[in-house]
């Protein structure tokens, strides 16, 4: 029974004007099966599961399933053929309930009890059919999410980032939910950036790049390292050793009793600039809220911040920006970057008055900031006029982070997931593009849910659990063992 | 970087065309075949009289849309008094006349900007709906005229200074089409160039993202709606001395005039898209057509229901393409 095919897709092409976003994919699915899918951002895996679900369609090739040639004309003839995906993004309606946002949208009758085992099954035992969905933490919305797919009684269930917003706890019960699929028989296409994942969960995997399928192997013969190698097509270097970065004139912050209603009771913290500080902790841990607070974005937030002696007056964005500080939201889309405009427009936004004389956009002064940052980020000059909207995540969040450096006056920065979603490769430029700002003698402060992220860029590691600090260490004295067990129990006194 | 899957379609580059350059595209394709139309069954419609007819009539509104494109930019939907506020600056002018021809404008001016600026202000700072806002705004501007002139029309001071050319012709061209010419190109400049334009444009398109970039929110929110109070003065200035008198039945279609200039023009009703020339554009067609109409001995009702029809179909339209997108 294993080795029967669920779904089979035969040299599929699709491009966007000259570019070739799948080029010949040819790709299979077994019943029962966990298939993990492989790629950079802009591969062409994100292009597959598109067509798969009926979001967009191919110039050639077939898609097969069990047997029968089927072409998806859009998502609900897809969820026809027994395919669902449960997007990265969200997208219940949080004014509904549980259950009417279970029912929505939906082609056949559920009886409530079996959408109650469901929730049951999920490990979402403890919330109410009749609960407002927005009132539920992003990470039980995401299990709802899933189960509206798994409700539509799917024979295929494409999950594409699933875990990118949730904590181990969730992600352990979004695991023990695939297994039990496979085990009904049922097929999952599991997208994912995280390797560990693909490697506990999956049978097999397929690897994208540059719009063709690399290979699919037995995942039981993969380890990280040979994944990576077929994603890049090389083996990157993993930074060793601490640098010690030496800038000529430091930043330096001091936050003293920093309270923000309701998660965060008070915060603490010392940081020089040209130090690269992680808040390590999951969803909700309040490090967001932290960094949203010291950019002025919570109206309520109180307490002693001091940027080099002066006082920072909180609950203002102006104010905070005016006084050095900067903040990259984890939120590109929706709070992030303009996504209409191109990226010169995006990339000058944060600047504007530095690229203007006497209320003017000065043509030379714009060129010049923005040929720089292109450079640093590597992205192509001839791209410059693109509306942001229509670059790869990837690019997305390079355009997002390199708003925030290169400032003459800035002197904290601040990065909510600065690496959300985003490949291998571009996380290392991303990564690049902070520890410069470092050098220039920033103060930087990340928040990251992510061990492999903080461990790479991190020099201090501030872990936090419930809205409270756990430890700081220095990234030298700090195991992944115990920062992991810091961001998901917490000590013994805090949890309590 | 392989940047190979890198764009995927959206509304924002069908065929390398943004809605709004649709739109204008279409309303141009539509007005040019109207204008044949007319030329060759109306007639009077093709002559130098009624072009300068058309013109004038664009003029007024097309001045008071000009400000109104700040706002919907801005995205902050519509300002539903400006009408109003222009009539109320017709009043004022006659009023202010007394100071002097260059007193009257500036204080006429300095008040439009403020009356407006203030619902600005209060949208940007506190985030109330604009349309709420503007509406409670026309209301109070109304009453306070009505309580203050008593009702009746202000005439300008017997002694007072000449402002007959205002409403005269210059070089055979109504003045008030220089005005509106002027204003189409310094609005358009200046929304395109300057920082504050620029900001708006964001601002427009997300102000969530421009409250984390660190744009000034209600700096540029109030801004948007003075360019908008100084737009709806000079247009009451034009009024008043046309009329040589001020009075608030002046306020008439004004609104939903300008309004509809700004969406037959094609620019966003979201914000963060469109431009001045675009709004001109949009008030002229709309002129002609409501001339056209006229000629051919249609009533009042036809020419709104026609006008309504357009500015709904140019809704539908810019929603269907944005619908169409919004799935990839």
């Amino acid at each position: 029974m294993f080795e029967t095919l669920r779904l089979e897709t035969q040299g599929i092409t699709k491009t966007y004007g000259h570019l070739h976003a799948l080029n010949d994919a040819s790709f299979d699915l077994r019943v029962g099966e966990v298939h993990a899918l492989l790629g950079h951002n802009g591969a062409g895996k994100s292009t597959l599961v598109k067509i798969l679900s009926g979001v967009v369609h191919p110039d050639a090739g077939s898609v097969r399933i069990d047997g029968e040639e089927v072409s998806p004309r859009n998502p609900r003839h897809a969820q026809d053929l027994g395919v669902a995906l449960v997007d990265q993004e969200l997208s219940l309606v949080p004014v509904l309930t549980v259950e009417e946002n279970l029912r929505l949208g939906a082609r056949r009758a559920v009886s409530s009890s079996d959408l109650r085992t469901l929730l049951d099954t999920l490990g979402l035992e403890h919330v109410k059919l009749t609960t407002l969905t927005g009132s539920l933490p992003i990470g039980e919305q995401q299990l709802v999410e899933i189960a509206r797919a798994l409700s539509r009684d799917a024979k295929i269930i494409i999950l594409d980032e699933p875990t990118a917003t949730l904590s181990e706890p969730e992600i352990d019960r979004v695991f023990a939910a695939v297994r039990r699929l496979a085990a009904q028989g049922k097929s999952v296409i599991y997208v994912s950036h995280r390797l560990g994942e693909v490697l506990t969960l999956c049978q097999r995997a397929t690897v994208f790049r540059d719009g063709k399928v690399v290979g699919t192997k037995n995942v039981a013969d993969l380890d990280r390292a040979g994944i990576v190698e077929m994603m890049l097509g090389h083996l990157p270097e993993f930074r060793t050793g601490s640098e010690v970065r030496t800038p000529e004139n430091p930043q330096h912050i001091s936050i003293r009793g920093l309270a923000i209603p309701p998660r965060v009771p008070t915060f603490d913290l010392e940081v020089q600039g040209g130090v690269i500080v992680a808040l390590a902790g999951q969803v909700g841990c309040g490090a967001s809220e932290v960094l949203r607070a010291l950019a002025g974005l919570v109206p309520n937030s109180r307490g002693d911040v001091e940027l080099g002696g002066v006082k920072l007056s909180l609950g203002s964005a102006v104010k905070s920006r005016a006084a050095g500080v900067f903040f990259s939201p984890s939120d590109r889309k929706e709070e992030g970057l303009f996504l209409t405009h191109s990226i010169v427009d995006n990339l000058v936004a944060t600047r504007l008055p530095r690229v203007s004389r006497g209320g003017f956009i000065q043509k030379s002064l714009q060129e010049a900031v923005v040929s720089k940052l292109l450079s640093l980020t590597g992205i192509a000059r001839e791209r410059r006029e693109l509306d942001v909207g229509v670059l790869s995540g990837g690019n997305q969040q390079k355009v997002l982070v390199a708003r925030g450096i290169d400032q003459p006056n800035s002197k904290v920065l601040l990065f909510d997931e600065p690496a959300r979603g985003v490949d291998v490769g571009g996380r290392a430029d991303i990564h690049e593009l902070i520890r410069g700002a470092a050098e220039q003698g920033n103060v930087v402060i990340f928040h990251s849910t992510d061990l492999d992220e903080v461990f790479d860029l991190a020099d201090v590691i501030v872990t936090m659990f419930a809205g409270r600090l756990v430890n700081v260490r220095t990234r030298a004295e700090s195991t992944p063992a115990a920062v992991l067990t810091d961001m998901t129990h917490g000590e013994g006194e805090i949890s309590a | 970087m392989s940047t190979v899957n890198d764009v995927t379609p959206s509304r924002f580059s069908i065929g390398g065309m943004s809605t709004g350059q649709k739109i204008t595209i279409l309303v141009t394709i539509l007005f040019l075949a109207i204008l044949i139309f007319a030329t060759v069954t109306t007639t009077g419609f093709y002559s130098v009289q009624n072009f300068k007819a058309i013109i004038n009539a664009a003029a007024l509104v097309g001045i008071i849309a000009v400000g109104m494109t700040y706002i919907v930019i801005s995205g902050n939907l519509f300002s539903l008094s400006v009408g109003t506020t222009a009539a109320v600056c017709a009043l004022t002018f006659m009023w202010a006349l007394r100071f002097g021809l260059v007193g009257g404008i500036i204080i006429t001016i300095v008040f439009g900007a403020v009356v407006i600026g203030l619902q600005g202000l209060l949208v940007g700072f506190t985030g109330a709906n604009p349309i709420i806002v503007t509406i409670a705004a026309g209301a109070l501007q109304e009453a306070v005229a009505i309580w203050i002139s008593g009702g009746v029309s202000v005439y300008p001071p017997d002694n007072g200074p000449s402002f007959a050319f205002l409403a005269s012709p210059l070089f055979g061209i109504p003045f008030p089409v220089y005005v509106f010419v002027a204003a189409v190109i310094l609005g358009e400049i200046f929304i395109k160039k300057s920082r504050f334009g620029r900001g708006l444009y964001l601002m427009g398109e997300s102000p969530r993202a421009g409250r984390t970039a660190g744009l000034p929110i209600t700096r540029l929110t109030t801004g948007a709606f003075v360019v908008a109070g100084v737009c709806a003065a000079i247009a009451g200035i034009l009024i008043g001395a046309f009329n040589q008198s001020g009075t608030m039945t002046a306020s008439g279609t004004l609104t939903v005039d300008s309004i509809s200039a700004v969406l037959v023009g094609g620019t966003a009703v979201i914000g963060g898209r469109g431009s001045v020339v675009r709004t001109a554009i949009g008030a002229i067609v709309i002129a002609s057509i409501s001339d056209l109409l006229l000629l051919r001995g249609y009533s009042t009702p036809v020419q709104l229901l026609v006008l309504g029809v357009i500015v709904t179909a140019v809704v539908i339209l810019s929603y269907l393409n944005s619908e169409r997108a919004g799935r990839s």
